[in-house]
């Protein structure tokens, strides 16, 4: 019972703490424009990083801008990790390993809950009952294996490489290596605990029993479950939850180049921002008395 | 000497003469790949050491950096410097801080940056260069100074630094190591911006400690705010100039020219860095012709502030940045123009039309526009008559980082190149990947001690390794005129350097000016050359 609890408890705070980071960040003050392009929204232009400044009276035409490029490049950044995969292809294969892997560990995870609802109503999991059966049947065997495999990989050459590179050695912390042992250890318990019944059968027995809180505890679950527990409360609020400031860096910073103009979304905001005053103030002589212009 | 590669953030407290030694730079290309084609290094003058921070590199940026005479002073700059670090993170500094918060947690340690970074590249890999070392230094005192918990746990996060006079010295110098290109930004996997830590160390060492390099601050932004321009031309003089630049324009092209100035209501503001009128005439002489050509509707402000574009507190100090960023648009609304366009300078595109946009309200704005748009529209349209066969050398082009990589401005300036220059070749890379001339963020007008060594040698190195590159095929031909169309005052400043220093234009005839020169040597409507260097 508790530890069936303490998993939907771990998922609760997993998603409450990655919200309260997202507000977090979205309640801070208004930053300054810091576009780098390209800019995909840039409709046209963002094949070659251009922007609507290239127009001539540009504040008086209207913006060209297109949603769906932007929404592609955001999936490449998503799906591909185009930028590492650009600028360090070494470092891509490791990491891209780790999250495609975490991709299909989160639908094996999917289709487990699925087929354990599935047999919870009756209907056993298994090729021959239908089409639907022996498709989550076949589905979960592939994304489990290969979400284990290539996840666990990762995570490994990943760790490996922080400690074979000595310039990446160098400016790690303990804690990042900590995080990256947590995962390594989550992984693996899981392979003992998922793995060993490769059909997945015993696999959707456990996650009928975390549903429905009824749990038969053995050492290795509990201990992979407690890990996986802490794994989910740690990660929003460590490095491992830039999910939340890569949606900030990207989408609010790099990528949002939206001038200040009478009756745009931003002119408010910029507004109430000049209207603020800061409790804080800069102590060099020249903020405190700027200099007065010769006559 | 601590082993340059095994550096750490850590070292940079250290009790050492010099750091680093630059004896390592990247190789350069075909023909300064011979031995002896640059000077060495100048020796750091004993007077230096005692006066300024060289303890880094042996060069000196911050020229109002002096040494503490005393230990009271030592802990009064050191505490300075924290409650500053203090206040980045504070309402104070609200127009960074997001991105910064961001940049300082969520950074990988992935090293993707130092591939991006030229000043690392050039330094031949020197640890103190990588764009990681100095963010980190400047995460590991934060966390150090504000992060709760016990020395097991700081040392578990990577709080574990502490600080001297030594260490906030040689941060503040290191701060003027990178040229705020953001070209690292743009490679971060993560989109996390490691200039923000340059300039962020640089603003708490104006802002809050009010030391800056003079040539940015005393004879820069506070000689701007109080005669009208960085040039420290009154108003009077600029007057003059103009006359002169009119005179200048008769003498070299025949035509009588009546420069607009102070006209109300005008279509067009143009406000040119004031610098230009001092070193390169011909550059706003070449716009007036230009102008007048098409028939733009354009003036001239004369009123204070109203004549120099420049702003060079967006490089060190967002609080003089946005004194001057108000008397500009002060200047425009009382001639009651319609828009402002910004002549051949990067970082001033970059503070009126970027940096302004969210300074100030809306409707107190004028909207303000680059001079490319508008020059391309005019030669689209026919009302510029070019002659190609004029301009028949090899022209390649500089992307100035502030109009390009941060504004998008990317496409027009090459349309006209290739219908007024038939030689015209890119650079590798070029437009929103370009290099940066080594020349940003005030390093081209950076003139303390040998800091135009470390800017000639380093920080413009990857950059003219590109011109060799970009002209290879002719290099060596010294009848072949090569130009490198650099329409940036900034950039233009570094080309010039570089080219004396490396005596480029006198040994392979690499020339350098902006992009309305090219134009106006183009013409059809003029017989004799506008450029220099083919009279």
């Amino acid at each position: 019972m508790l530890l069936g609890l303490s998993v939907y408890l771990a998922v609760i705070l997993f998603i409450g703490l990655s919200v309260y980071k997202v507000t977090k960040y979205a309640k801070m003050p208004l930053h300054g424009r810091m576009e780098l392009y390209p800019v995909p929204q840039e409709k046209g232009r963002h094949t070659y990083g251009g922007s609507y400044m290239e127009e001539p009276e540009w504040w008086r035409k209207p913006r060209q801008i297109s949603k769906a490029s932007e929404i592609k490049d955001m999936l490449k950044e998503m799906l591909f990790i185009k930028k590492l995969f650009d600028n360090q292809r070494s470092l891509w294969w490791k990491s891209y390993s780790f999250h495609l892997g975490i991709y299909i560990l989160v639908i094996w995870t999917i289709l487990l809950i699925i087929g354990a609802l599935t047999e919870l109503a009756g209907i056993p999991v298994n090729p021959s009952v239908s089409f639907w059966t022996a498709l989550l049947y076949y589905l979960t065997i592939a994304t489990g294996v290969i979400g284990f495999a290539i996840t666990t990989l990762g995570v490994f050459l990943l760790l490996v490489r922080r400690l074979s590179d000595p310039v990446l050695k160098k400016y790690t912390t303990p804690q990042e290596y900590f995080n990256l042992v947590l995962l390594l250890a989550t992984l693996v318990t899981g392979i003992a605990v998922w793995t060993p019944d490769l059909s997945f059968a015993a696999a959707r027995q456990i996650m009928a029993q975390i549903l429905t809180l009824s749990v038969v505890p053995s050492t290795l679950l509990v201990i992979h479950l407690l890990l996986a527990e802490v794994m989910f409360v740690y990660i929003p609020p460590s490095k491992m939850g830039h999910y939340v400031g890569k949606y900030f860096t990207y989408h609010k910073i790099l990528w949002d180049n939206e001038p200040n103009l009478a009756g745009s979304p931003v002119e408010g905001r910029v507004k109430n921002a000049l209207a603020n005053k800061a409790k804080n103030s800069w102590g060099a002589s020249h903020i405190q008395t700027p200099p007065a212009p010769e006559a | 000497m601590v082993n340059q590669n095994s550096l750490r953030p850590q070292d940079l407290g250290k009790e050492q003469e010099q750091l680093v030694q630059l004896d390592n730079l990247m190789p350069l290309s075909f023909p300064y790949d011979q031995p002896d084609m640059e000077p060495a290094f100048p020796e750091v003058k004993p007077e230096w050491k005692e006066k300024y921070c060289t303890s880094l590199d042996g060069c000196v940026a911050l020229d109002t950096l002096q040494r503490p005479q005393s230990e009271a002073e030592e802990a009064e700059l050191v505490q300075k410097f924290l409650n500053g670090l203090e206040k980045v993170f504070s309402d104070a500094n609200s127009g960074v801080w997001q991105p910064l918060q961001l940049a300082v947690e969520y950074c990988a340690k992935c090293d993707t940056c130092s591939n991006a970074c030229h000043i690392y590249q050039a330094s031949g890999g020197s640890e103190v260069y990588r764009p990681i070392f100095r963010a980190d230094a400047f995460r590991k005192i934060y966390k150090s100074q504000f992060t709760g918990g016990g020395k097991l746990y700081k040392r578990f996060v990577g709080a574990d630094m502490e600080v001297n006079w030594e260490t906030v010295a040689r941060l503040g110098e290191l701060a003027y190591r990178c040229n705020l290109c953001r070209r690292c930004a743009q490679a971060c996997p993560l989109g996390l911006d490691n200039s923000l830590f340059a300039k962020e160390i640089r603003k708490i060492f104006s802002q809050e400690m009010g030391i800056a390099p003079t040539p940015l601050h005393e004879k820069g932004t506070m000689l701007q705010l109080k005669t009208g321009s960085t040039t420290g031309i009154g108003k009077a003089a600029f007057l003059d100039m103009v006359e002169f630049l009119e005179e200048d324009i008769e003498d070299r092209i025949g035509r009588k020219i009546k420069i607009p100035i102070d006209k109300e209501g005008a279509d067009i503001l143009l406000i040119h860095n004031a610098g230009e009128f001092v070193a390169w005439p011909e550059n706003p002489a070449a716009f007036a012709i230009l102008f007048d050509e098409a028939g733009v509707d354009w003036t001239l402000s004369s009123s204070m502030i109203g004549y120099d574009s420049v702003n060079y507190g967006i490089w060190y100090d967002d609080a003089q940045a946005k004194k001057i960023i108000q008397q500009q648009m002060q200047a425009a609304r009382e001639l009651g123009v319609k828009r402002i366009v910004i002549g051949e300078c990067g970082h001033a595109h970059k503070a009126a039309g970027l940096v302004a946009d969210r300074m100030m309200s809306a409707e107190d704005k004028i909207p303000v526009e680059s001079w490319i748009p508008i020059m391309w529209e005019l030669v689209k349209t026919g009302r510029l008559k070019f002659d190609p066969g004029k301009n028949d050398f090899p022209v390649t082009l500089h992307d100035p980082c502030n109009i390009v990589r941060q504004m998008g401005i990317v496409q027009p300036q090459r349309e006209i190149l290739k219908i007024i220059a038939p030689q015209f070749r890119e650079m590798t890379p070029h437009g929103v990947d370009n290099y940066c001339c080594g020349g940003g963020s005030g390093f081209a007008i950076m003139h303390s001690p040998n800091f135009p060594q470390f800017r000639t040698k380093v920080s413009s190195r990857v950059k003219f390794d590109q011109i060799l590159r970009a002209f290879s095929d002719t290099i060596t031909d010294s009848s072949i005129p090569k130009y490198v169309c650099a329409p940036c005052s900034n950039c233009k400043g570094s080309m010039r350097d570089m080219f004396k220093y490396y005596q480029a234009t006198s040994k392979y005839n690499l020339q350098y000016g902006g992009l309305v020169e090219l134009m106006v040597n183009a013409l059809t409507s003029i017989d004799q050359p506008y450029l220099e260097f083919l009279g």
